[in-house]
Protein backbone atom coordinates (compact mmCIF):
# COMPACT_ATOMS: atom_id res chain seq x y z
CA UNK A 1 0.00 0.00 0.00
CA UNK A 2 2.76 2.43 1.01
CA UNK A 3 4.36 2.14 -2.57
CA UNK A 4 1.00 2.66 -4.12
CA UNK A 5 1.09 5.88 -2.56
CA UNK A 6 4.30 7.24 -3.29
CA UNK A 7 3.82 6.60 -6.62
CA UNK A 8 0.50 8.30 -6.22
CA UNK A 9 2.18 11.18 -4.55
CA UNK A 10 4.94 11.50 -7.14
CA UNK A 11 2.59 11.57 -10.32
CA UNK A 12 0.07 14.33 -8.23
CA UNK A 13 3.69 16.67 -7.84
CA UNK A 14 5.11 16.05 -10.88
CA UNK A 15 2.08 16.15 -12.93
CA UNK A 16 1.09 19.70 -10.88
CA UNK A 17 4.33 21.13 -12.45
CA UNK A 18 4.20 19.94 -16.10
CA UNK A 19 0.42 20.85 -16.05
CA UNK A 20 1.62 24.66 -14.76
CA UNK A 21 4.63 24.57 -16.94
CA UNK A 22 3.48 23.13 -20.15
CA UNK A 23 0.04 25.38 -20.87
CA UNK A 24 -1.04 28.77 -20.64
CA UNK A 25 -4.81 28.45 -19.36
CA UNK A 26 -6.57 27.36 -16.65
CA UNK A 27 -8.64 24.71 -18.20
CA UNK A 28 -5.70 22.96 -20.62
CA UNK A 29 -3.75 23.43 -17.31
CA UNK A 30 -6.05 21.18 -15.52
CA UNK A 31 -6.64 18.63 -18.35
CA UNK A 32 -3.20 18.29 -19.67
CA UNK A 33 -2.11 17.75 -15.34
CA UNK A 34 -4.86 15.12 -15.06
CA UNK A 35 -3.82 13.28 -18.64
CA UNK A 36 -0.48 13.22 -16.87
CA UNK A 37 -1.24 11.96 -13.33
CA UNK A 38 -3.41 9.42 -15.30
CA UNK A 39 -0.52 8.45 -17.71
CA UNK A 40 1.77 8.01 -15.17
CA UNK A 41 -0.65 5.82 -12.68
CA UNK A 42 -2.04 3.75 -15.41
CA UNK A 43 1.94 2.76 -17.19
CA UNK A 44 3.21 2.33 -13.08
CA UNK A 45 0.48 -0.06 -12.51
CA UNK A 46 0.69 -1.96 -15.87
CA UNK A 47 4.84 -1.97 -15.20
CA UNK A 48 4.34 -3.12 -11.63
CA UNK A 49 1.77 -5.94 -12.89
CA UNK A 50 4.31 -6.99 -16.31
CA UNK A 51 7.76 -7.40 -13.65
CA UNK A 52 5.30 -9.29 -10.96
CA UNK A 53 4.90 -12.41 -13.56
CA UNK A 54 8.74 -11.93 -14.60
CA UNK A 55 9.90 -14.82 -12.14
CA UNK A 56 13.43 -13.25 -11.70
CA UNK B 1 -3.63 38.83 -29.33
CA UNK B 2 -1.60 38.58 -26.31
CA UNK B 3 -0.10 35.59 -27.30
CA UNK B 4 0.74 37.33 -31.00
CA UNK B 5 2.34 40.31 -28.75
CA UNK B 6 4.68 37.62 -26.88
CA UNK B 7 5.89 36.09 -30.05
CA UNK B 8 7.14 39.55 -31.52
CA UNK B 9 10.00 39.11 -28.83
CA UNK B 10 12.74 38.48 -29.96
CA UNK B 11 13.54 35.43 -28.35
CA UNK B 12 17.32 35.80 -28.11
CA UNK B 13 17.17 39.00 -26.23
CA UNK B 14 16.49 38.30 -22.21
CA UNK B 15 16.38 41.30 -19.78
CA UNK B 16 19.10 41.17 -16.96
CA UNK B 17 15.75 40.64 -14.41
CA UNK B 18 14.91 37.27 -16.12
CA UNK B 19 18.28 35.94 -15.44
CA UNK B 20 17.79 37.41 -11.68
CA UNK B 21 14.33 35.89 -11.22
CA UNK B 22 15.77 32.54 -13.16
CA UNK B 23 18.58 32.61 -10.48
CA UNK B 24 16.09 33.14 -7.65
CA UNK B 25 13.87 30.50 -8.57
CA UNK B 26 16.95 28.19 -8.82
CA UNK B 27 18.25 28.98 -5.23
CA UNK B 28 14.80 28.86 -3.52
CA UNK B 29 12.34 26.79 -5.15
CA UNK B 30 9.09 29.05 -5.97
CA UNK B 31 11.23 32.65 -5.18
CA UNK B 32 11.16 33.22 -9.21
CA UNK B 33 7.56 33.42 -9.27
CA UNK B 34 7.03 35.30 -5.84
CA UNK B 35 9.17 37.93 -6.55
CA UNK B 36 7.05 38.33 -9.95
CA UNK B 37 3.56 38.42 -8.10
CA UNK B 38 2.91 34.73 -8.85
CA UNK B 39 1.41 33.92 -5.90
CA UNK B 40 -0.60 31.13 -6.75
CA UNK B 41 2.13 29.38 -9.30
CA UNK B 42 4.26 30.19 -6.94
CA UNK B 43 3.07 28.32 -4.42
CA UNK B 44 1.97 25.56 -6.27
CA UNK B 45 5.73 25.07 -7.98
CA UNK B 46 7.37 26.14 -5.26
CA UNK B 47 5.43 23.29 -2.95
CA UNK B 48 5.94 20.73 -5.07
CA UNK B 49 9.71 21.00 -5.33
CA UNK B 50 9.48 21.57 -1.41
CA UNK B 51 7.14 18.69 -0.75
CA UNK B 52 9.23 16.62 -2.98
CA UNK B 53 12.62 17.16 -1.63
CA UNK B 54 11.20 17.21 2.05
CA UNK B 55 9.55 13.53 1.78
CA UNK B 56 12.61 12.63 -0.45
CA UNK B 57 14.67 13.14 2.83
CA UNK B 58 12.07 11.49 5.14
CA UNK B 59 12.09 8.30 3.17
CA UNK B 60 15.79 8.32 3.91
CA UNK B 61 16.64 9.08 0.12
CA UNK B 62 20.65 9.47 -1.00
CA UNK B 63 21.71 12.76 -2.82
CA UNK B 64 24.98 12.83 -4.50
CA UNK B 65 28.51 14.72 -4.61
CA UNK B 66 31.41 14.64 -6.48
CA UNK B 67 33.41 14.24 -3.06
CA UNK B 68 36.89 12.67 -3.79
CA UNK B 69 36.11 9.16 -2.60
CA UNK B 70 35.39 7.86 -5.87
CA UNK B 71 37.48 7.44 -8.26
CA UNK B 72 37.95 6.91 -12.28
CA UNK B 73 34.20 6.17 -13.98
CA UNK B 74 32.82 5.51 -10.45
CA UNK B 75 33.56 9.35 -10.07
CA UNK B 76 31.90 10.11 -13.39
CA UNK B 77 29.05 8.77 -12.72
CA UNK B 78 27.91 10.50 -9.87
CA UNK B 79 27.85 13.92 -11.88
CA UNK B 80 24.48 13.37 -13.91
CA UNK B 81 22.64 12.46 -10.36
CA UNK B 82 24.67 15.72 -8.26
CA UNK B 83 23.60 17.76 -11.47
CA UNK B 84 20.12 16.51 -10.67
CA UNK B 85 20.51 17.33 -6.91
CA UNK B 86 21.81 20.72 -7.74
CA UNK B 87 18.70 21.98 -8.73
CA UNK B 88 17.21 21.86 -5.68
CA UNK B 89 19.64 24.88 -5.09
CA UNK B 90 19.45 25.98 -1.32
CA UNK B 91 17.73 23.06 -0.35
CA UNK B 92 21.09 20.61 -1.67
CA UNK B 93 23.53 23.22 -0.30
CA UNK B 94 21.98 23.11 3.14
CA UNK B 95 21.43 20.09 2.83
CA UNK B 96 25.45 19.16 2.40
CA UNK B 97 25.99 21.96 5.14
CA UNK B 98 24.02 20.01 7.97
CA UNK B 99 24.77 16.62 6.27
CA UNK B 100 21.83 15.62 5.97
CA UNK B 101 21.08 13.33 3.08
CA UNK B 102 24.74 12.40 2.10
CA UNK B 103 25.32 9.29 4.59
CA UNK B 104 26.03 6.72 2.15
CA UNK B 105 25.69 3.30 4.98
CA UNK B 106 24.01 0.18 5.29
CA UNK B 107 21.38 1.52 7.50
CA UNK B 108 19.99 3.67 5.18
CA UNK B 109 20.21 1.85 2.63
CA UNK B 110 18.35 -0.95 4.00
CA UNK B 111 15.38 1.09 4.37
CA UNK B 112 12.61 -0.13 2.38
CA UNK B 113 12.03 3.63 0.86
CA UNK B 114 15.74 4.35 0.25
CA UNK B 115 15.28 3.86 -3.33
CA UNK B 116 12.07 5.82 -3.44
CA UNK B 117 13.56 8.86 -1.20
CA UNK B 118 16.83 8.91 -3.66
CA UNK B 119 14.01 9.04 -6.58
CA UNK B 120 12.29 12.36 -4.73
CA UNK B 121 15.32 13.88 -4.33
CA UNK B 122 16.60 13.91 -7.92
CA UNK B 123 12.94 14.55 -8.75
CA UNK B 124 12.51 18.10 -6.87
CA UNK B 125 15.72 19.06 -8.53
CA UNK B 126 14.80 18.48 -11.70
CA UNK B 127 11.18 19.81 -11.61
CA UNK B 128 12.89 22.75 -9.78
CA UNK B 129 14.49 23.46 -13.20
CA UNK B 130 11.95 23.38 -14.93
CA UNK B 131 10.16 26.15 -12.71
CA UNK B 132 13.30 28.11 -12.99
CA UNK B 133 13.08 28.18 -16.55
CA UNK B 134 9.06 29.45 -16.39
CA UNK B 135 10.34 32.07 -13.94
CA UNK B 136 12.61 33.22 -16.60
CA UNK B 137 10.29 32.95 -19.38
CA UNK B 138 8.04 35.01 -17.61
CA UNK B 139 10.29 37.59 -16.85
CA UNK B 140 11.12 37.75 -20.74
CA UNK B 141 7.66 38.31 -21.35
CA UNK B 142 8.15 35.08 -23.19
CA UNK B 143 4.88 33.58 -21.76
CA UNK B 144 2.39 34.83 -19.60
Amino acid sequence: MRHFLVMTLFAFLVAAVFGIVAKDNLRERLLYGIKVFAEFMIIGLALAWILYFIPF
Amino acid sequence: MHKEKLKEKDPDEAPARAWAMGAAGWFFPGAGHLLQGHWARALILGGAVWICFVCGLLMGGHMFSVGGEEQGLSALLQIPPMIANLGSGLLYMASWFFGVGFADDPQSAARATYEYGTTFLLIAGLLNYLVMLDAFDISAERKS
